[in-house]
């Protein structure tokens, strides 16, 4: 008998094939969102998202498939709704964010290995056209490619990434499940941009577009990074302008551009999701880093803004005009 | 760099390069899928001549005979369009090339059998120079002739890397090619479906895991801390790839939390750790040319082609541990003398026999003669005999 994934699985993983079948067949409307039965579900989607774009935290709640699937269903109308690409982009990667809690969970705790590779199968082979396998001895090991390996790998910069610091034997790397699943993180961001992007959806039902639109009212001012990005300092937006290209920064420009942010203001959250698209972006570590900076962590000591003369040495300055008379970045703007 | 060469030596080699592809055509061999490679020559005035097609070896063979280049390359990639400019060309993949020559190998012997010859006026130095003190030129060029230690040690990492490639990298052995480059060295290609459409990036990596570049002491589960270090046994355990031979070179018979604690105890800490991972990194990794393999849009010498810089041929080897590349890989026939001048006393020996040449005139068999004058330590004198 072939096993088949539960339920509980599809409400971890709602954007799998399955989770789609399950929609379709249970005859649902798109207006049926208008009627007062479906209102938690716009709620609970609307608490997702503003979890994701407000707080900048990964929404872990789970309960119970078929709310899970619909909940999904309608992130996904209420982002297309709001439309906004930098919206979008910080939404999916902390939707991808989400899934691969689930992923390392299961792919540890799961006891029953036909499960194990039925999710790996589903997860891994169909959607992404990875092949991973299970070690032969240690089931909490898992093995790919070289070549999927390097793929996925050699964007990230650390050198604990680098293909000699892995154990490599015979064509295959070996990795834990935390590692396999951080491998893909950039495919699971993809596929929930795309799924958002590419929905085609000709009546928004009228519950959606409103709760979309008070989400959006409220996002505006603070998913922008400062007052106005006109007012940032040169380097500031340099610095910003690199890493929304996802460019690798050098660790002096992130030093700045965090104590910069932490000082007009913004929170350790926000400034965290600043590096989200960070080629090598990792939360945990991120959020660490900056709580050390905001003086949270450690020596309680709270870092300041390094001096315009230490950004020059630095190369780092990209003086204009309004720069004049300024020693510090966090001056600019301020005199006149 | 290709240097000029003196018109009388030009028309000796062009005559026998020729007719070595007269009679040996069969030697070259077409690459796999060949109407998507490059062509590239160079010819014996040193232009490289580039982006040209053949789609059967016939036509190839038709034009190496017709224009008679000096050396004869042809593109590691694939390209839907092999003509147009690299950016057009479309890449679809290329084998994963290495080159493993003695420039990178620095043996101690180097300096008993490197030459720098003024690429002007042809004057022949044993000592580094970077000004000719004849004509003042500053075009210097390097020139060995390997002895049996440098073909050994050649040999040996060769057979590392093959080591390394195979056991590591899961290549088997009908996916790979292993020549003498016809100078220097050996070439090894991969075309193993799986590494082909890896990028530079990708093969960068590739080649600092071959190299022992950036092991880390926390990839064998030891972490540097306030206290000194931490010890977590890494799931994937030691028996695989670098963490194995590091152990092995270590004498960890048995690694556990308890023996490497003992261990880095020892030797003093995390740092002195990581300083004998370091050394023990650089002493098994290869020394190879790293710029070669991470290049995929390279043309890269053609088996079975003339190394413009010997006149010895670059082939295929069979069997490694036998191949002597200063008879095997040298196909001019011996049927007649010619006289050449040497820039230097020379003592060698090519196709098993020994010569000692001082600077006089001296008649020799043709092989000699090609590889002396492509080596630009001598000149033809006469070879109408
Ligand atoms: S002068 Fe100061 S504020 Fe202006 S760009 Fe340079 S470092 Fe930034
Ligand atoms: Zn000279
Ligand atoms: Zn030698």
């Amino acid at each position: 008998m072939s096993i088949i994934l539960g339920k509980d699985d599809l409400a971890k993983y709602p954007f799998l094939e399955e989770a789609g079948t399950y929609i379709r067949e249970s005859h649902f409307d798109l207006d049926d969102f208008n009627r007062s039965e479906f209102l938690h579900i716009i709620e609970r989607a609307t608490k997702r998202i503003e979890f994701a774009l407000i707080q900048g935290k990964v929404f872990i709640d789970l309960e119970k498939y078929d709310i899970e699937l619909f909940t999904f269903l309608v992130s996904l109308i209420m982002m297309k709704y709001i439309g906004e690409d930098s919206a979008i982009k910080k939404f999916s990667l902390l939707e991808a964010i989400r899934v691969e809690r689930f992923l390392i969970s299961d792919l540890l705790q799961e006891k029953d290995l036909r499960k194990k590779n039925l999710i790996i199968s589903k997860i891994f082979r169909e959607l992404f056209q990875l092949d991973v396998e299970l070690d032969a001895k240690n089931k909490n090991l898992f093995k790919m490619n070289i070549s999927d390996y390097l793929q996925r790998a050699t964007p990230f910069n650390e050198v604990e990434w680098k293909l000699i610091n892995r154990a490599v034997d015979n064509g295959y790397v070996y990795l834990d499940g935390d590692e396999t699943v951080r491998l893909i993180r950039y495919e699971i961001y993809t596929l929930m941009y795309n799924r958002i992007k590419n929905m085609n959806i000709t009546k928004i039902p009228e519950q959606i577009k409103l709760h979309a639109t008070l989400v959006k009212n409220k996002l505006t001012p603070s998913i922008k990074y400062a007052r106005r990005i006109s007012d940032l300092p040169p380097c500031i937006k340099k610095a910003l302008e690199l890493l929304n290209k996802s460019e690798n920064l050098p660790h002096s420009a992130r030093f700045m551009l965090a104590t910069y942010m932490l000082s007009i203001g913004k929170s350790v959250d926000e400034v965290v999701l600043l590096f989200q698209n960070a080629p090598d972006f990792n939360e945990k570590i991120t959020r660490y880093q900056v709580e050390h900076l905001a003086g949270k962590k450690g020596s309680h000591t709270k870092y300041t803004v390094p001096s315009c003369c230490k950004l020059v040495n630095e190369n780092l300055c990209y003086a204009t005009i309004d720069c004049k008379g300024i020693t510090n970045p966090i001056q600019f703007g301020r005199k006149k | 760099m290709k240097i000029e060469i003196n018109t009388k030596n030009k028309d000796f080699l062009v005559t026998l390069f020729k007719e070595y592809y007269f009679k040996n055509i069969g030697l070259l061999s077409p690459p796999i899928q060949m109407h998507n490679r490059e062509f590239g020559f160079m010819t014996f005035d040193g232009r490289v001549i580039r982006h040209l097609t053949f789609s059967k070896i016939g036509s190839l063979k038709a034009y190496i005979i017709q224009n008679v280049p000096s050396d004869i390359f042809c593109s590691n990639a694939y390209y839907q369009f092999p003509t147009f400019p690299i950016n057009e060309k479309r890449w679809r993949g290329a084998d994963m090339i290495f080159d493993i020559d003695l420039n990178d190998l620095t043996l101690p012997c180097a300096n008993e059998h490197t030459f720098y010859i003024c690429s002007n006026c042809g004057v022949v130095s044993r000592d580094l120079i970077n000004l000719c003190h004849e004509c003042h030129s500053t075009k210097i060029l390097k020139n060995t002739i390997p002895c049996f230690r440098c073909i050994n040690s050649l040999k040996k990492e060769t057979k590392n890397l093959i080591e390394f490639l195979k056991k590591d990298f899961g290549i088997q052995e009908q996916n790979l090619e292993i020549s003498f480059s016809g100078n220097t060295g050996f070439h090894v290609v991969v075309f193993q479906n799986n590494y082909l459409l890896l990028d530079s990036k990708s093969r960068s990596d590739i080649v600092g895991y071959l190299m022992g570049k950036n092991l880390s002491p926390e990839s064998l589960g030891v972490r540097n801390d306030k206290r000194g270090y931490r010890i977590k046994i890494p799931l994937s355990g030691y028996s695989y790839g670098w963490r194995k031979r590091i152990v092995q070179k270590m004498k960890i018979p048995e690694v556990s939390n308890d023996q490497l604690n003992k261990f880095i105890k020892k030797m003093g800490g995390y740092q002195s750790f990581k300083n004998e991972i370091d050394k023990i990194a650089y002493e098994l990794g290869l020394k190879i040319d790293p710029q070669v393999t991470t290049d995929i849009h390279r043309i890269f010498r053609m088996v079975g082609s003339l190394n413009g810089k010997s006149g010895l041929s670059k082939i295929v080897c069979n069997d490694l541990d036998k191949f002597d590349p200063m008879n095997d890989s040298c196909f001019f026939e011996d049927d007649r003398n010619v006289d050449i001048s040497m820039n230097i006393p020379l003592k060698f020996s090519i196709k098993g026999k020994k010569y000692t040449l001082d600077k006089s005139i001296s008649t020799v068999p043709i092989s000699v003669a090609v590889f002396l004058i492509s080596k630009r330590l001598a000149n033809i004198v006469n070879s109408s005999s």
